[in-house]
């Protein structure tokens, strides 16, 4: 499993990386402020990221919108802020998780399995609420002017039936 | 919001209640076993359960399985015991967190708000999954009924669809279960 790390600080990221290689997973990414985060979201495709939230430029919460915006993937959020605006914040960004710092080493790799879980059953209920429709009706223009109704079915297999209607 | 806590050593429960409640956090019901968690999720109908993992009678990640089964809420465990078979029998049953033990207070807070909104979030999204799939099921089940009646009575499309429609208004029953009805009936 292909985890993004973004930690401004350079001993945490270290740290970081030893723990997550540790519980089998591989950090595909470490961004060292917001901005780097999102765009190696892009150009490396996690399965899933941890982020802190105080970094320079733009901050973690923000960053995990962006990535929200762009492409669903489950996000731990790993911060020394425990106020409640900031819990909400992120929250509200969407995370699957909130660990504090300092953090303890038995509980990032739960956090990170209960997050991509939980997060692929979003998906799944996501992918069933928007199947295509079963019939789509249209008319093909011809040239001699006229407008021929055909008809197509989508079969349970997959399987498609066309027909002039 | 009203939790659940399940927890058999007195002390930690005790503990748990306390810092959940100086978080604003109502806990409906105690519990110092799996077993007992059950029973009271069923009459106490909290909205998130806080379980430990090890305890006696029924574990916290059995008892998380079947409150899953019956109604579904956000959980989320805490254990002593982090080690990879446990967390993966605890993801697989369906839990929003994990926290270790010793637990920190400053960590409930978090974990509860999150798994409480990812919870919410699913169950929105698969509700409309559901309806999507039962107005894909009713226009299946009324395309089928209106063949049938077009068929049998020969009537023209626009005229089969009206006269189920109609008998849906008159009888003030869905659509669907109408053209259940006829398709039961003129099938055979």
């Amino acid at each position: 499993m292909k985890v993004l790390i973004a930690e401004d600080e350079t001993l945490i990221r270290l740290d970081l990386r030893a723990i997550l290689e540790r519980h089998g997973f591989t950090v595909c990414a470490e961004a060292r402020n917001g901005l780097e985060a999102v765009e190696l979201a892009r150009s490396t495709q996690p399965d899933l990221a941890l982020l802190d939230i105080r970094m320079p430029g733009l901050d973690g919460i923000e960053a995990a919108r962006r990535m929200y915006a762009e492409r669903p993937l489950p996000i731990v959020m790993l911060t020394a802020f425990r106020d409640g605006r900031a819990v909400e914040r992120a929250v509200e960004a969407g995370v699957f998780g909130y660990l504090l710092k300092p953090f303890r080493e038995d509980d990032l790799a739960p956090a990170l399995h209960a997050a991509v879980a939980r997060h692929r059953e979003l998906l799944t209920a996501r992918r069933r609420g928007s199947e295509p429709p079963r019939r789509i009706e249209v008319r093909l223009p011809s040239r001699d002017g006229h407008a021929w109704p055909l008809r197509i079915d989508r079969n349970g297999d997959g399987s498609l039936d066309i027909q002039g209607a | 919001m009203r939790v659940l806590i399940a927890e058999d050593e007195t002390l930690i429960r005790l503990d748990l209640r306390a810092s959940l409640e100086s978080a604003g956090i109502e806990v409906c019901a105690e519990a110092s076993n799996g077993v007992e968690a059950l029973e009271l999720a069923r009459s106490a109908q909290p909205d998130i359960a806080l379980l430990d993992v090890k305890m006696p009678r029924l574990d916290g990640i059995e008892a998380a399985r079947r409150m899953l089964d019956e109604r579904p809420i956000p959980i989320v465990l805490i254990s002593a015991f982090t080690e990879q078979r446990l967390v993966e029998r605890a993801v697989d049953a369906g839990v929003f967190g994990y926290l270790s033990k010793p637990f920190r207070q400053a960590d409930l807070i978090p974990a509860i708000a999150t798994a409480r909104a990812r919870f919410d979030q699913l169950t929105t999204v698969r509700e409309q999954a559901d309806s999507l799939a039962e107005a894909l099921a009713t226009r299946k089940v009324v395309e089928r009924a209106k063949g049938l009646l077009m068929a049998s009575q020969g009537l023209t499309e626009q005229d089969a669809f009206t006269r189920l429609r109609r008998a849906s208004q008159t009888s003030g029953k869905p659509m669907r279960v109408i053209a259940e009805a006829l398709v039961e009936t003129l099938a055979q």
